[in-house]
């Protein structure tokens, strides 16, 4: 994406970093105004789908960061998208909050419950860290069900929209347009994180910690901080889409979608953006595209792709696109293989 | 190969109607519909039968001509029992020029629906769905529900139930969205009758066994057990934990245990088991129903189809009666609907919106059958006086 | 008093059905420290087979479980040839057939759904269901459906069955062996590929087996793999990996909380529903390795 080159020109010094930073940020501009753009062009079906698929791009960015980067396997993501929704929800229309402090209270909640889920896993390794963040996801769930009122139970909440923000209400196109913004938004600060020292010391990390850890990388101080502001994103993420349809229910934030997450970066090529970015709209698109040919068992064809990735091609989609450029990364994105 | 191949000939079948149905005559000629409809999903067992019967009523109306001289034109969406995928669907079909939506997928993937119909101002509808929430959670004047509630569903059962005088009784539920809905509703209207509900339980989807939570319903000593899960594999852990726990308690299950796969899931546990049904056999209206289904498709209808087929009319009627394809003109007419002939429902039920309701089902229109041995008996009580 | 006598025989069919799941994790993860979560997948391919087999062709019970126990192998075998000997031999990262295996899942829940619809499908019981007591037992009996203790008696014998093989067979041995040192094993010249094969192979039987033996009770239906995983792999964690019989001991574990829990707790049935998640949480911060040590390694 430009805004990769961009940022590798800005690090340079003093006046070159300031016409880098200027450059960098109409790129941003520009890349907001195109994709918002589009979306009024759009008639209101594929303006939905446009929306859905912005927010499965964020949400596959965060988890890359946390998957693909720092090697932590999750099946909590999904949870906090769904913490981040309800508790906008929530705080809105039950605690009648206004809408920046059931945004910040929302944001906080995230933090809170990642945290308390991150700091005991730190020690947990590999595929116990994922069983103990399925459970975590599940017991969300179970949650949900109880919650009587508060999160109207296996129903979930409906019958609500987005309070007037500065007076205008934001809806169709316009709040694609927000959408627009919190997508890039994440991607830019997933891009900053992984540019700097801590984006190297999670790739460490993941690498081999006990070397990462001789090099003076406080391990389980970083785990916890990608896991918190990864599952933050996810949440923010999550708030948008509640005012996408105007209703939040548990099947929304199951299981299945974990693993679809899981699937869109691996087959993107986990470890890179480009690669999540990938993932997401290929795997998110090909169910509508392959619905009028093969039916609707498109899960079948996923697992089938899934499997055909981890074994042939590693690098996922993105090393394909590498090999054929001929291009070669050093030190960027280690995938699975 | 006999499920596979029944089911692919199934799809068949529907993408051939959908295919018939699409516009040999010029696009403007038709009049679409839109359906959304569960072919994968944990819904499928229940949608497809719903969309059969749908399809089926549509191939008539327009043997006989269509509606206002125009023929119906079916665009069948599959929205995979996912409530966001069913919105996302609804507004492909509002794009694609549809005057109306039916609905036949879960409960919470037409509420989701919803959103759609209300912002773009087009009839919706189910004909199947019984949430009874669904017409009352969200002020849509757009959406209309014939399914029968829950609410009607347990005041039939208790009117069935009256000469027993019962005082404590028990509930048994799922944990999905639809059977807690039922659940809270069939509580309701027990505790507004003055009977104690002694224990309400709850057999999550997953379950190996639903031992525990017979145990505890025992212990409890109600004097009748109602069943208002909608999940076949749970509802049938609770009727073997029945037979092995040696409980003798009369039960009472909402509708869901009239669909006819409990008759090979469940077989060897229905014996004396009383459900509420939106499906007289004995109706000339059904007789005549099933006779045409068989002779067109070789098919057996069972009630599933009715509400399809009944759904098909309603909707086709209101247009009728709105002289256009206007989507205002249609709402007024829909809304205006009293009396509508029914197939599905007690002898004589017929469909009416009562004044700023949009919940058609006739409260007074279901029947209580009992299972004889495994098969589904006769209507034994009708209605809920 | 009846009631809880009857728990006790209900919680420990289930138990054991957690143990037969938490068993075959055991049997790959040792040897190859392979996670294998599509163990549930393998149920369901149990329970469909169990369905063809016997409701639909109708075979004679003995003989269907024995074509069964073929179908499982084959597919336990198919299953590891696919997904993890060619990255095993690649040298792949630890995580790489864990996450192929996570593909063969999907793989396996869509392609039983395409196949059989999603319809539940049902399994016939081998005897007839009937209601058996064993009694008088402090003033009750120990009741509960004849299936049950079909559960409980052949959960016993593939129990024994496993634990002889570890510890009184060569293969079981090589199983040892290569758990406690690949490299070493290898070396020692075992033939590590045909481990992980049999390992495979009898994890598939297991996992099918439970299957089989749950699906009379809840039919076969194309959901009923991810439940079972998740609670045979709790099981797994309670109970300790390093042993067989940890295996069954947190089976059980899990289910007696389960359902005393929905039995006698005063919380609202919904979050019962909680207590095997809670547990999962529970044991894998405080005591990852589970209740039962794993054996030292003998000289």
């Amino acid at each position: 994406m430009s805004g990769d080159a961009s940022v590798l020109r800005a690090s340079g010094s003093g006046e070159q970093a300031g016409r880098g930073v200027w450059a960098g940020l109409a790129l941003w501009l520009l890349a907001a105004m195109l994709l918002s753009g589009v979306a009024f062009f759009l008639s209101s079906y594929y303006n939905d789908v446009y929306r859905k698929l912005l927010l499965w791009v964020a949400l596959a960015l965060s988890y890359n960061f946390l998957f693909g980067i720092s090697g932590q396997i999750a099946f909590s993501h999904f949870a906090f998208y769904g913490i981040g929704a309800y508790s906008v929800v929530i705080l809105l229309f039950q605690a009648n909050l206004p809408l920046p402090l059931a945004i910040v209270l929302g944001v906080l909640l995230c933090v809170v419950l990642a945290l308390v889920v991150a700091i005991p896993s730190t020690r947990l390794e590999g595929f116990y860290l994922g069983l103990a963040t399925l459970a975590f996801a599940q017991l969300f769930l179970v949650v949900l069900n109880e919650g009587g009122s508060v999160t109207g139970g296996a129903g979930g909440l409906a019958n609500y929209r987005l309070p007037p923000v500065f007076g205008m209400h934001l809806t169709g196109p316009w709040y694609t347009v927000v959408i627009v913004v919190v997508t890039l938004a994440t991607f830019a600060i997933l891009l900053r994180l992984d540019r700097s020292w801590f984006g190297r010391a999670c790739r460490a990390i993941q690498d081999n910690e006990v070397a990462a850890a001789a090099m003076g990388v406080n391990v389980a101080r970083t785990k916890i901080i990608v896991f918190t502001v990864t599952s933050a994103l996810a949440g923010i993420a999550g708030m948008v889409y509640a005012f996408v349809d105007n209703t939040v229910n548990p099947p929304i934030f199951g299981l299945e979608n974990a693993f679809l997450i899981l699937f869109m970066v691996i087959v993107g090529g986990s470890g890179r953006h480009a690669g999540a970015i990938i993932g997401a709209v290929l795997l998110y698109l090909l169910p509508f595209v392959l619905s009028p040919l093969i039916g609707h068992h498109h899960a079948l064809v996923f697992g089938v792709v899934m499997l055909g990735v981890i074994l042939f091609q590693p690098k996922g989609l993105i090393g394909i696109y590498d090999s054929l450029r001929g291009r070669r990364r050093a030190a960027a994105g280690k995938a699975p293989g | 190969m006999t499920q596979a191949g029944f089911a692919f000939a199934r799809l068949l079948a529907c993408a051939a109607a959908a295919v018939a149905f699409a516009a040999p005559a010029a696009a403007q000629e038709t009049i679409k519909i839109g359906v959304i409809t569960d072919r994968v999903g944990v819904a499928k067992p229940y949608a497809e039968p719903v969309t059969d019967g749908l399809v089926f009523a549509a191939k008539e109306i327009n043997a006989k001509g269509g509606v206002l001289g125009r023929k119906i034109e079916l665009l069948i969406e599959d929205d995979q029992g996912k409530p966001d995928v069913s919105a996302t669907l609804a507004r492909k079909l509002v794009d694609a020029g549809v005057v109306f939506i039916q609905s036949l997928s879960l409960t919470t993937a037409t509420q989701q629906a919803q959103t759609v119909s209300l912002e773009t101002k087009t009839p919706h509808m189910t004909p199947s769905n019984s949430g009874d929430t669904l017409t009352t959670q969200i002020q849509n004047p757009y959406f209309w529900q014939t399914g029968p509630l829950g609410s009607i569903q347990i005041a039939t059962l208790m009117s069935y139930a009256r000469a027993r005088n019962y005082k404590k009784v028990a509930v048994i539920t799922d944990n999905s969205d639809l059977g807690q809905l039922i659940a809270k509703f069939f509580r309701g209207g027990l505790e507004k009758a003055g009977i104690e509900v002694v224990t309400e339980e709850v057999v999550p989807r997953g379950a190996t066994s639903a031992e525990p939570q017979m145990q505890k319903i025992r212990a409890a000593k109600p004097e009748a057990l109602f069943m208002a899960g909608v999940m076949t594999p749970e509802n049938v852990l609770v009727l073997k934990a029945y037979r092995q726990l040696g409980l003798k308690t009369p039960i009472f299950a909402s509708y869901n245990l009239s669909v006819p796969q409990y008759m090979t899931a469940g077989k060897g546990f229905l014996n004396g088991l009383a459900f509420v049904d939106a499906y007289d056999p004995d109706k000339p209206e059904i007789r005549k129903f099933t006779a045409a289904y068989k002779k067109d498709t070789g098919k057996e209808a069972y009630n599933l189809h009715g509400y399809g087929y009944d759904g098909m009319y309603l909707m086709a009627d209101a247009i009728r009666r709105a002289g256009s394809t206007d989507k205002e003109k249609i709402r007024e007419a829909m809304q205006a609907t009293r009396n509508f002939p029914a197939i599905m429902g007690a002898k004589g039920m017929t469909y009416t919106f009562p004044e700023g309701k949009r919940s058609g089902f006739d409260p007074q229109g279901m029947v209580v059958r009992i299972y004889e041995k495994d098969k589904q008996g006769k209507a034994v009580h009708v209605g809920a006086k | 008093m009846q009631d809880f006598l009857e728990l006790i025989v209900g919680a420990s069919a289930t138990g054991c059905i957690y143990g037969l799941v938490a068993l075959s994790f055991l049997l790959m993860t040792r040897p190859t420290g392979v996670i294998n979560f599509a163990v549930g997948e393998w149920a369901m391919v149990g329970a469909f087979a169990g369905f063809l087999f016997l409701s639909e062709w109708e075979w004679p019970y003995p003989l269907g479980v024995a074509a069964i126990v073929l179908v499982l192998l084959a597919t336990g075998w198919a299953t590891e040839r696919i997904a993890v000997r060619p990255l095993v031999e690649r040298g792949a990262p630890e995580l790489a057939p864990i996450l192929a295996l996570l593909g063969m899942l999907v793989i396996f829940r869509e392609s039983i759904s395409l196949w059989f619809g999603p319809d539940p499908h049902p399994v016939p019981y081998p005897f007839e269901f009937a209601r058996v007591e064993i009694g008088p037992l402090f003033g009750a009996s120990l009741a509960g459906s004849n299936q049950s203790f079909v559960i409980i008696a052949s959960t016993l014998v593939i129990f024994f069955l496993a634990w002889w093989f570890f510890e009184r067979t060569l293969w079981g041995k090589c199983f040892e062996a290569v758990a406690i040192n690949r490299r070493g094993a290898a070396l020692m010249g075992i033939n590590l590929s045909r481990v992980t094969s049999l390992s495979f192979a009898a994890g598939a039987v297991v996992a099918g087996l439970g299957g089989l033996l749950v699906a009379p009770n809840i039919s076969a239906h194309y959901l009923m793999g991810i439940p079972l995983a998740i609670q045979g792999f709790t099981a797994l964690v309670v109970g300790g990996p390093g042993r067989v019989e940890g295996a069954l001991l947190g089976g059980l574990l899990l289910a007696f909380a389960e359902q005393l829990t929905v039995r006698y707790a005063p919380v609202p049935p919904g979050y019962a529903f909680g207590v095997p998640l809670i547990l999962l949480i529970v044991f894998l911060l405080v005591r990852p390795t589970g209740l039962l040590k794993a054996r030292e390694a003998r000289v």
